[in-house]
């Protein structure tokens, strides 16, 4: 509608302009500067035209869009209205007044454990639960309201992530694959009468070596004296049959 | 069951009750019990398909963990449909699935569900059957999906050239259900069907 009434106006003012210069340029037959003025003007007054019909059809939308809200507006009493309004502060995903309030780069309000806890739904899929536009941690932005005293970036609070928890498997209980299994690979040697020192190697098959026990404890200093013990042992042993 | 899913579900459920889509029938949402685990919805076949004049009732279960993963949905109204199971009602929709968002809602996924009634996908399908019906011949499609329509979801559109070959697989002793079955699956080919119900 807009455009139609413009063309017309146009159309209008095309001749009105083309009848005026028609009678200026008679006119000015005799003076020629009025009319080197006036086509000065005349496309001027063309524009301002066009934009007078341009701003009376915005006019036109506007009175429209007006009453249709207004018509809209009729039924629901104003505590609505004002519910509408606390709407745009309610995060996205718990639909309650967001708390420690963040932001995505796509505009969309969440409430930072909220938003945190989908991220960790999803850790390789990680995209806006509204827009679905590729999101992350780093790109989301804490908001500061004029009444929070603390201005702690709401990211810091994150609900604290629980520790891994791994229990150590039983051992003994079942044949660990000669001692391979679990990374743990040794090898022991026996020397002795021959009937003997096969018994040496094979009796600890099945078992898998005993942990290191932890620093520090009064079990590692024991452990420490026999393993000495034992080196110097060994070593009187080999001395004792290179002599010998 | 923790406690922002029960919260959300609550909120959710009152923003359907004042929804416009109510008003309009379209859809429709209900509590089964009380700590908002599982609900009932209804949609209304959406106009100009063969759904249309339906009203198809689904079970709607909540996950502890919702709104971070999806609810569950299936259709209780058995229903003629390429990505819905004509036997079990489990759904083939990938919002309900892999491409959940937590900012979604049971409107959301209702109005879904009914956009999924007048568009489906038969290249992505839960119902083997069906879709290559619907691939290979689209008349027999929306005819048997019309006639489920009326038998199962009040339909009002009833055709009885259907109605009296199930009649005459019923009075042969075969169960109704499985009657229509066996015909839709056949395209209506009572000879076809009945071979298949006696083999």
């Amino acid at each position: 509608m807009g455009w139609k009434s413009f063309q017309k106006i146009k159309n209008k003012l095309q001749w009105k302009v083309g009848h005026v210069s028609f009678v200026q340029r008679v006119t000015a037959a005799s003076k020629k500067n009025p009319s080197l003025e006036f086509w000065k003007l005349a496309p001027k007054t063309i524009y301002r035209t066009q934009n007078m019909s341009a701003s009376t059809s915005e006019e036109v939308r506007e009175t429209a869009s007006s009453s249709s809200r207004g018509d809209g507006g009729d039924k629901p009493n104003t505590k609505e209205e004002e519910k509408k309004e606390d709407n745009l502060l309610e995060c996205n995903i718990c639909l309650d007044t967001a708390k420690d309030a963040v932001v995505s780069l796509c505009g969309h309000l969440f409430c930072w454990p909220c938003l945190h806890q989908w991220l960790e739904t999803r850790p390789n899929r990680q995209v806006c639960p509204v827009c679905k536009a590729a999101i992350s941690r780093d790109k989301v932005v804490p908001l500061y309201g004029r009444g929070s005293t603390k201005q702690e970036d709401p990211r810091d609070k994150v609900p604290p992530r629980p520790a891994g928890q791994r229990t150590e498997p039983e051992p003994g209980n079942n044949f660990s694959g000669f001692g391979f299994g679990d990374g743990g690979f040794h090898m022991s040697f026996g020397i002795g009468a021959f009937p003997f020192g096969f018994f040496t190697s094979t009796f600890n098959f099945g078992e898998p070596r005993p942990n290191v026990s932890p620093h520090g404890t009064p079990q590692y200093m024991e452990e420490q004296f026999l393993s000495k013990v034992f080196l110097w042992l060994a070593m009187l042993f080999i001395a004792w049959l290179l002599l010998a | 069951m923790a406690n922002i899913a029960a919260q959300r579900i609550k909120r959710e459920f009152k923003e359907v009750i004042r929804s416009e889509e109510v008003a309009k029938c379209a859809i429709k949402l209900d509590l089964v019990d009380n700590n908002y685990t599982e609900l009932r919805g209804e949609i209304a076949g959406p106009p100009d398909t063969a759904y249309e004049g339906g009203n198809f009732v689904l079970e709607i279960k909540v996950p502890e963990t919702y709104p971070f993963n999806p609810p569950k949905v299936r259709f209780i109204t058995k229903i003629w449909h390429p990505n819905i199971s004509s036997v079990t009602g489990a759904i083939c929709l990938d919002i309900l699935k892999d491409q959940w968002a937590a900012a979604m809602t049971l409107r959301t996924v209702l109005l879904s569900l009914q956009a999924l009634l007048s568009a489906a996908e038969p290249d992505d399908p839960q119902d083997a059957v069906v879709a290559r019906q619907y691939k290979e011949n689209v008349e027999m499609f929306r005819l048997t999906a019309r006639h489920w329509t009326n038998a199962y979801a009040g339909g009002p559109n009833a055709n009885p050239e259907c109605d009296e070959k199930i009649k005459r697989l019923v009075d042969m002793g075969i169960e109704e259900h499985q009657a229509r079955v066996a015909l839709s699956s056949y395209n209506w080919d009572l000879e076809r069907a009945t071979e298949q119900l006696f083999s």
